[in-house]
Order: C-alpha cells, then sequence, then structure tokens
C-alpha cells in the first residue's frame, strides 16, 4: 500500500536534502583532492608539458576547489606551529641608552630575567621592584638609563609611560613585520594571529625546516627612508622593458602576428587620441593590449598634474617631464615581479633605481572589493636609516583632528634629516620597512630640531601601523619562541590513514551492532550515521574550520554517541511494544519520552566541549569542535532524519520489529 | 536480540559494601598514582621532542651513543610506535636554542648511511607548560562543577551530588589506570592534551548513563507516587539496563577501533576514554543512586532500607502463598 506522494514528499525532503546539502558544499573538497591528486601525479612524471597544460586548464579550478575545500590541521597536512612571546626582559634592557649601561643595571636584568622565568606577573613590575631593590640604593633612578626619546622633560613618570607603550606596541610590531615576510616568500594559507596581549601564534603549513622558519622570524627589520623617483625616467624605463620585451619575443616567435602590431603602432602614432583598438570585441582588444606592452600592460601609470591624477598609456615615448604615480591589481604581481627580477630586464632600470611595492592596498579600492597595491620607483640607496629614529607616536591634530604621527630623531639624525628635506622640498621620501614601502609624505619644508608630522593618514589605524613601523626603526622588537611543534609530512598522511581507518572500522562495528540487535530499525541508524558524518565535515568546511587529528577522533567518537540516541528511542519503543501498543503509537510514544534523556545527555557533553574549546589549544580545539558540531547534529538526524525515514517505512507498510521477537498466538492445550 | 528482559536485580541492597569496595580501589588507585607517578607530556612540563624514523632501524643503545658523544647526555630515548620509529627527548641546551633541528642533525652524522627522517618535533617553553597544567586543571574542575549545576537544575540538587561523586570515581579511576598501564610498560601514555581532552570528554560522557537513569526515576516517581525510594531505584535501573549498556557498548565498539588502529598519537586519548566510560556505566549502576540514597536517609531521617526490607519480605510471602 504505497502512500499518496503528497502524503510523504515532506519526509523525502528530510532524507534527501541534508545530504544533497552536505555533499554540494562537500564538493569543492573532493575536486580539490582529486586535481592535486593528478597533479602530483604529473609532477612525479616530470612531464613539464602535460603539466603546463594541466596549469592552463585546471589551474584555476583547483584554486577555487582549495579556497572552498576543507582546511586540513598542520598535524595532517605537515607544518610548523610557532608561539612567538615578546622577550619584555630584552626589550628593556635594548630600550636603555647604551652608553649608560653598568653593572648595577646589568645585575638588575639578570635578575629581573630569573624572577620572569616562573611568574605570571607583569615583567615591568618585576623590573621596578627589582630596580627599587638593588640600583635605588645604590643612588640611580630610572632617569640614569632611559631617555623619554624626545624633547620633552625627562621624569620617572614620562619614562614608565613609554617603557609600557613600547612594550604594548611591540607585539604589533613583531606581527607585522612577520606578516610582510611570510606574504613575501609565498608561504601559502599561513596563519597569524595575536594571542593574548603578548603572543603570537603562527602556523606555517608545509614549512617543515627550522631554518626557513627562522628566516620569517628573525624581526631585525630595515627601516629606511629613501627618495621616490616616480619621475619620467622611470617612465621611459618601462616603456624600453616594453619594447625589449616585444623584440625578444619576436625573435623566438619568429614573425607571427606582428603586423597586427605594427599596424597598431603606426596608427597610434598619426592620431594620439584614437583608440587603435577601437570596434574590437573586448577579449580581443584586451589579448591585444596584453600583446602590444607585455608590460606596461600589467599596471596602470597616472601622470599627477595639478594633484589630478592622469591615466596614461604607452603608446607614444614622448613623457612629459613630472611626477607619475603607479597602481597594480594584485592579479598581475606576480608576472609584474617576474619580469623585473630578470637581470636582463634590471638592466634597462637605471642602476641607482628600485621599484618598491606599497605595504597595503589602496584601502578605498578594497572596500569596493579590489586589491591594487601603489608601486614607487625609489633611489636604491637610503638617504637615512632607521635606528636615528628614536620615537613614533600616533595622534590626532589638535587644531583639524586628523590623525597624524609625530617622529622623533636623535640629535645626529636631526642634522641630517634637515638638509634632505631641505634639499627635497615638494618631492616625496618613502618611509621602507623591509623592502615595502609604508608611507611616502610630501616634504613640506625643511625639517629642523629632528621632530616631524606625518600627515595624509586615512585613518587612526592607519597611523598607528605606520608608529609601529617607525619604531621598528628604533626599537627592535625582541620575540621568543615559547612553542615550536613541527609535524613532518609523512606523519600527517599516516595519521590520516590511520584516522580514517579506525572511522571504518569504527562504522561498521557500530553498523553490525545496531542491525544485529535491532534488525531494520538499526539500519536506519546507518543512514542517520551517514548524514551525521557528511554533515559534520560539511559544516567544518562552511565555517571555515580546520580538521585536526584530534578532529578525527571527535568524529568517530560521535558515531559511537550518536547512535546512543538512536538506542535510547528505540529501547523506549520495544517498552512500549512489550506492553501491546500497536508500532504506530509505540514509534510516537517511545520518540517523545526518549527526548528528556537524548537532550540532558546531549547538552552535558556539549557543556564539556565548550569548556574543552575555551582552555584548549590548537588540535584539541579541533576536537572541541567537530564534539560539538556532532552534538548538533546527532540531535538533527536522530530526532529528525532518522524519525522521518522510520515514518517513511511505516507509510510504505513495512513492519519494524525493533528486534524483539514476533508475538505468535499458540492455541492453549 | 535482547541482552536483558525484564531483570529484577537489587542494584542498592547492597550499596554499602559496594561504596566501600569503590572507595578502597579509588584509594588505591591514587596510592598508586602516588607511587608510580604520572608522567607528564611535555606539553605541561616543557621540554624537546622530537620523533624520527631511521632506516634500516638502529637499536636504541646505538642512539643513545651517538646523542651522548654529541653532548646531549641524558636524553630519554624510546620506541615510537613501529619498529624504525623513536621519540627522543632532550632538556634545552640553551634558552630559544634550535634543539630539534640539532638532534636532527646529530643523528644524520652519526648515521650517515641511513635516512633519518623527521615525523614531528615538539618544543614547549617551561612557562607555557605551567600555564597549559593549570588550565587543564582549571577545565576539567570547571566541567565537573558545569555538570554538578546543570544535573542540580534538571533534577534535584542531591541528584546533582550523586552524579558528581560518580564522575569524580571515574576520572580517578581512569587517571589510576594510566599510572598503571604506563608503569608496566603496557602502553605508553603520558598525561598530555589529548589524555586532558579525554578526561573532559569522560566527565561528559559517563553523565549520559546517569542521566539516563535519572531521567527514569523521575518519570517513575511520577508514575507510582509514594513508592520507596530504594525500590524505585531499583526499577528504574532495571528497566533501563539494556540501553545503559548498549550505548555505552557502541561507544566502546568506535573506541576499540581508535585504540587499536588510530595510532600512536590518539592511544592515550582512546584508552583514557575507554577506561573512563566503562566505569562510568558502573557508577551511574552502582554508585549515582546509591549516594542519592545514602543522602536522603541522613539527612531526612527516614529508614529507607527497614521499609524496603518489609516491601521484599512481604512480596516473598504472597510469592509463596
Amino acid at each position: 500500500m504505497a502512500p499518496k506522494f503528497s502524503q510523504v514528499w515532506g519526509k523525502w525532503a528530510l532524507l534527501v536534502l541534508p545530504l544533497a546539502l552536505g555533499i554540494y558544499i562537500l564538493w569543492p573538497t573532493y575536486r580539490a583532492w582529486q586535481l592535486e591528486a593528478e597533479r602530483d601525479r604529473l609532477l612525479r612524471l616530470g612531464d613539464s608539458v602535460a603539466l603546463a597544460e594541466f596549469e592552463q586548464h585546471y589551474g584555476e579550478a583547483l584554486r577555487s576547489a582549495k579556497q572552498n575545500a576543507l582546511k586540513l590541521g598542520l598535524d595532517l597536512r605537515g607544518g610548523m606551529y610557532v608561539t612567538l612571546e615578546v622577550d619584555v626582559v630584552k626589550l628593556l634592557e635594548e630600550a636603555a641608552e647604551r652608553e649608560a649601561v653598568d653593572e648595577v643595571f646589568r645585575q638588575v636584568i639578570e635578575e629581573t630575567r630569573r624572577q620572569a622565568e616562573r611568574s605570571d606577573e607583569p615583567v615591568l613590575d618585576i623590573f621596578l621592584r627589582v630596580f627599587d631593590r638593588i640600583a635605588r640604593p645604590q643612588g640611580r633612578s630610572l632617569i640614569s638609563y632611559y631617555d623619554v626619546g624626545d624633547l620633552r622633560e625627562v621624569s620617572e613618570e614620562r619614562i614608565l609611560e613609554r617603557l609600557r607603550r613600547n612594550i604594548e606596541s611591540a607585539i604589533d610590531q613583531a606581527q607585522e613585520v612577520i606578516r610582510q615576510r611570510v606574504d613575501r616568500y609565498g608561504v601559502a594559507e599561513a596563519n597569524i594571529q595575536k594571542q593574548g596581549t603578548r603572543r603570537i601564534m603562527l602556523e606555517l603549513p608545509g614549512v617543515t625546516n627550522e631554518a626557513e622558519m627562522r628566516q620569517l622570524l628573525q624581526t631585525t627589520a630595515r627601516l629606511e627612508f629613501k627618495l621616490v623617483r616616480n619621475n619620467e625616467e622611470a617612465v621611459r624605463a618601462f616603456y624600453a622593458i616594453d619594447q625589449y620585451l616585444k623584440r625578444q619575443r619576436g625573435d623566438t616567435l619568429a614573425a607571427t602576428p606582428s603586423d597586427t602590431t605594427v599596424a597598431a603602432d603606426t596608427v597610434a602614432q598619426a592620431s594620439d587620441t584614437a583608440d587603435p583598438y577601437a570596434g574590437l570585441p573586448e577579449e580581443e582588444r584586451q589579448r591585444r593590449i596584453r600583446q602590444d606592452f607585455p608590460f606596461t600592460s600589467l599596471f596602470i601609470t597616472y601622470y599627477v598634474q595639478n594633484e589630478r591624477f592622469v591615466p596614461i598609456d604607452y603608446r607614444r615615448s614622448d613623457f612629459p617631464e613630472g611626477e607619475y604615480f603607479f597602481q597594480i591589481p594584485k592579479a598581475t604581481l606576480p608576472e609584474f615581479e617576474a619580469i623585473l627580477s630578470r637581470p636582463d630586464v634590471q638592466r634597462l632600470l637605471p642602476a641607482e633605481y628600485e621599484v618598491a611595492l606599497s605595504a597595503k592596498p589602496d584601502e578605498r579600492l578594497q572596500r569596493q572589493g579590489m586589491e591594487v597595491y601603489a608601486f614607487y620607483v625609489l633611489k636604491r640607496e637610503p638617504e637615512l636609516t632607521g635606528d636615528v629614529v628614536t620615537d613614533a607616536r600616533a595622534t590626532f591634530d589638535p587644531t583639524t583632528n586628523a590623525p597624524i604621527v609625530l617622529m622623533d630623531m636623535n640629535a645626529e639624525g636631526a642634522e641630517r634629516w634637515a638638509r634632505i628635506t631641505g634639499a627635497n622640498i615638494k618631492k616625496k621620501i618613502a618611509i621602507v620597512l623591509d623592502g615595502r614601502v609604508y608611507s611616502a609624505p610630501v616634504v613640506q619644508s625643511k625639517i629642523t630640531g629632528g621632530r616631524s608630522q606625518i600627515t595624509g593618514m586615512s585613518s587612526i589605524q592607519e597611523a598607528h601601523l605606520l608608529e609601529i613601523v617607525l619604531k621598528a626603526g628604533a626599537l627592535k622588537a625582541p620575540v621568543k619562541l615559547v612553542e615550536e611543534r613541527v609535524v613532518g609530512p609523512s606523519l600527517g598522511e599516516d595519521s590520516i590513514r590511520r584516522g580514517l581507518l579506525a572511522g571504518l572500522i569504527g562504522f561498521g562495528l557500530v553498523v553490525l551492532f545496531m542491525v544485529g540487535y535491532y534488525t531494520g530499525a538499526g539500519a536506519v541508524t546507518i543512514f542517520a550515521l551517514l548524514v551525521n558524518v557528511v554533515l559534520i565535515l560539511a559544516l567544518l568546511s562552511a565555517f571555515k574550520g580546520t580538521l585536526t587529528l584530534p578532529g578525527i577522533a571527535g568524529i568517530v567518537l560521535t558515531m559511537g554517541m550518536a547512535v546512543d540516541a538512536n538506542i535510547l528511542i528505540f529501547e523506549r519503543i520495544r517498552e512500549e511494544l512489550r506492553r501491546g501498543r500497536s508500532i504506530r503509537a509505540a514509534v510516537d510514544e517511545g520518540h517523545k519520552r526518549a527526548l528528556s534523556a537524548i537532550l540532558d545527555s546531549n547538552i552535558t557533553t556539549f557543556i564539556t566541549g565548550l569548556i574543552l574549546y575555551f582552555l584548549g589549544t590548537g588540535p584539541i580545539q579541533g576536537f572541541a569542535i567537530t564534539l560539538m558540531i556532532g552534538i548538533l547534529n546527532t540531535l538533527f538526524t536522530v530526532l529528525i532524519v532518522a524519525r522521518a525515514f522510520i515514518e517513511l517505512m511505516l507509510a510504505y507498510g513495512m513492519t519494524l520489529s525493533y528486534g524483539l521477537p514476533r508475538q505468535r498466538l499458540v492455541p492453549v492445550a | 536480540m535482547e541482552f536483558f528482559r525484564q531483570t529484577n536485580i537489587d542494584f542498592l541492597g547492597k550499596r554499602r559494601t559496594i561504596i566501600w569496595i569503590s572507595v578502597a580501589i579509588t584509594a588505591v588507585g591514587m596510592l598508586l598514582v602516588a607511587l608510580y607517578g604520572l608522567e607528564y607530556g611535555i606539553d605541561f612540563v616543557g621540554g624537546t621532542e622530537v620523533a624520527v624514523q631511521i632506516r634500516p632501524e638502529p637499536d636504541i643503545a646505538q642512539i643513545r651513543s651517538v646523542m651522548d658523544k654529541a653532548g646531549f647526555s641524558g636524553a630519554e630515548i624510546k620506541s615510537y610506535g613501529r619498529a624504525e620509529q623513536f621519540l627522543i627527548r632532550v632538556r634545552e641546551r640553551e634558552e630559544g636554542g634550535t634543539a630539534a633541528t640539532a638532534v636532527l642533525e646529530t643523528l644524520r652524522k652519526g648515521f650517515p648511511e641511513r635516512s633519518v627522517e623527521l615525523l614531528k618535533s615538539d618544543r614547549v617553553g617551561p612557562k607555557i607548560g605551567a600555564e597549559m597544567r593549570r588550565n587543564a586543571f582549571l577545565a576539567v574542575i570547571l566541567a565537573v562543577v558545569a555538570i554538578l549545576l546543570y544535573i542540580a537544575f534538571r533534577f534535584e540538587f542531591l541528584y546533582g551530588v550523586g552524579a558528581t561523586i560518580a564522575l569524580v570515581h571515574d576520572v580517578l579511576i581512569a587517571i589510576s589506570a594510566i599510572a598503571i598501564v604506563h608503569h608496566f610498560g603496557i602502553l605508553r601514555i603520558e598525561i598530555n592534551q589529548s589524555v586532558l581532552a579525554a578526561l573532559l570528554t569522560v566527565v561528559g560522557f559517563s553523565i549520559n548513563d546517569t542521566v539516563i537513569i535519572f531521567d527514569r526515576i523521575r518519570e517513575n516517581r511520577e508514575r507510582y507516587k509514594g513508592m520507596n525510594l530504594i525500590k524505585l531505584m531499583n526499577l528504574s535501573i532495571n528497566e533501563t539496563l539494556s540501553r545503559t549498556i548498549n550505548t555505552v557498548l557502541t561507544t566502546v565498539l568506535v573506541l576499540l577501533a581508535l585504540l587499536l588502529v588510530g595510532g600512536e598519537v590518539l592511544q592515550g586519548f582512546a584508552f583514557t576514554m575507554l577506561v573512563g566510560i566503562i566505569t562510568g556505566t558502573y557508577s551511574s549502576i552502582y554508585l549515582a543512586s546509591a549516594f542519592v540514597v545514602e543522602f536522603v536517609q541522613r539527612f531526612q531521617r527516614v529508614d529507607l532500607d527497614a521499609e524496603y526490607r518489609k516491601l521484599r519480605e512481604a512480596e516473598r510471602a504472597a510469592a509463596q502463598a
């Protein structure tokens, strides 16, 4: 007796939709895995032609699949996990005036370090206490060792305030430098996070070599002031690079498409306003431009005229004198950098010039969803290095209320700074940290006395970043490694294999037991379990969680615990059946009566999951998350999906015994 | 299939004896923990640990001599999982030193003709270790208190206390079991983050059986108003016996799978949970309700036992008649 579809479609939907949704979310994970396996196969074969072809056909697909795929934790994919902490003792030591440091001060530092090692008290407090005990009786005060860094009156309070500020910003400074390095060395999917106020946590997938990691972490970043040379000379060099690349390609490709190119060039020369590509379909137009301007088409060049930015092109070589501005989208950056790093191309750029990228993408464009960087042509030789900077501080201009950064230099720096600024009025000087330009302010006037004010920041955050960068000159943020974990690639693979195997065996055992004990109704749990596991993975993937080895353990454990809810219901239904109820009534009653025990037992486990999440670290949090997702899924799959399944079986007239012996009517003798 | 069919076991009859036996077992367990000591993993004490795979495999004495020559005297060397895999734990040579790389270099130099591969390395500073230890302790306490409050809120305060005593019992037994198997070299289990996770999960999970029973007690109390508490509890435990056992059984099955094939890293986790939830079932059946009965007798000054004895006698008499 088949029921009308209109009566059961809702229950069918409950069976099919969650599973379908889970599979849909997990599709990119499967696709990424499949494509990666294929790429690895080609890599092993060493077939570069096939590899290039693969990259062309599937490169984009692989990247987008990976973006949406379930992320594996470092313990499964191999890599390095590092926790850094600001070494406050070292910071206090290095912040002291070098000439002033004496035996007494060294003693104070030593004692502070000894005490700080086994105490949770703020290091500055320990330092002050030790200082009071050791140094003060010998007639020293903080003023003996520290300077406030600017021309204000020196007092103990000021020194303390400055030290406190430096300790606070040290972690941001280290984080900024490390972030830039990680970006630069291209550690894919690296994760950098601040933990609390003094620690940075770093996850570096694929990095298993300590030397590699240390390269990223050595925080002696160089702060330099360099003159900006965004001028016609630079633009002419870019033009030359275009011509050179074209010529070179012409050499290698004989003379295939160059006919049209020449034609286009002549047209362009004939009338400089007409677009030679007019009338072409957009795609073709782009292709032609890429072909004709292999280098300069990668970025946008503006001519700065009365503070207005006029885009120019490279169809003609007579570039007006003056200032230029360059912007480059993230997409073409790799090619841009690849071309610029070629030695034959570098020869075309004036020897005393170099190209440096801005540290952050343009904020306004970023809000519109575009990642566009500025780049600068700089004079290679720095005018001044950052060690002359004694202090920097982000604040607001008292009159205009705009965010500004104040920068102080020592006497030697101030003298040279006056000379440099005096010679470059109305020109730009770039503030460069570790090779990236953080700001390129225009010199308004000759700056004497060592105190400069930098304006033009769009937000106090931007000002704060600049403060951190400028401080890198005065103060190396000393950090120490407090935790370091490396998982080699082979252990990760082994863990995945073993985890999967344990999962399969566990699944098999549970299924055997449930079907053996509860027969047909037990089979329902197989389906519910399947949906459960798929949904755990899907939710983890959708919320950008990471799957760790303890996470896999959490999933395996969930399988064991999820069927508990089924058991509670089934046992209750058995009881009701024994009491002589009909199967229909028993199913309803069983679900209703088992609910409170199911909820209570799952909530208690959920509570411990929460505690574990907040007090655990790294992989253990992964366990807590899968455990908690597993519990929510269990409630859903058992109370809703499995229920729908059973209702459907009943609706289609199947009999369910719940593993009880059939009742028989036997004649009484 | 049915394992238990309408049992009528007097679980609470010998509860004093059972409580004392349990207390004795727990005390002996704690004594053994004190005697044998627990080995803390580097998560909780700090230090450097390097797991390597050396092919073809040397024996541990060979590795030790290589390490000693390089100045890593006192390094602990153990086998790790497979025959060719080793775990080496060294003391910090210097603050911020590159111990893992140094160990690897030493081994590569010491065994130039073999392949030495890094499986994993962990270095934890002593301060972080202390912090994690404190957090771990805090987490277990917090979990127990949270469960106490939840059960007290859902049932009654006395029930919460009974459940909590059962939980603490489970955790202590699990810890003793770790100390014992570790001491006798059956399994190499250290107290580390994943064992902590297992202990917490035990707290959250072994309460489940208690909840099933308490839930039934609450339901039966409504149905059989005025029934003697011991009789009521015995009835409830018997009625729920098959689900109490079955729910644990399925979890035991998956934990066995994890323990046997899940690999070295998950071994401690699986073992701890296995012991914890099995004792959890025992304590749910025999201890949690037993404590509630004891509390009720003490604080409400009711002689439930005498009442229950009379009831049993009456039943027996009725059966004979």
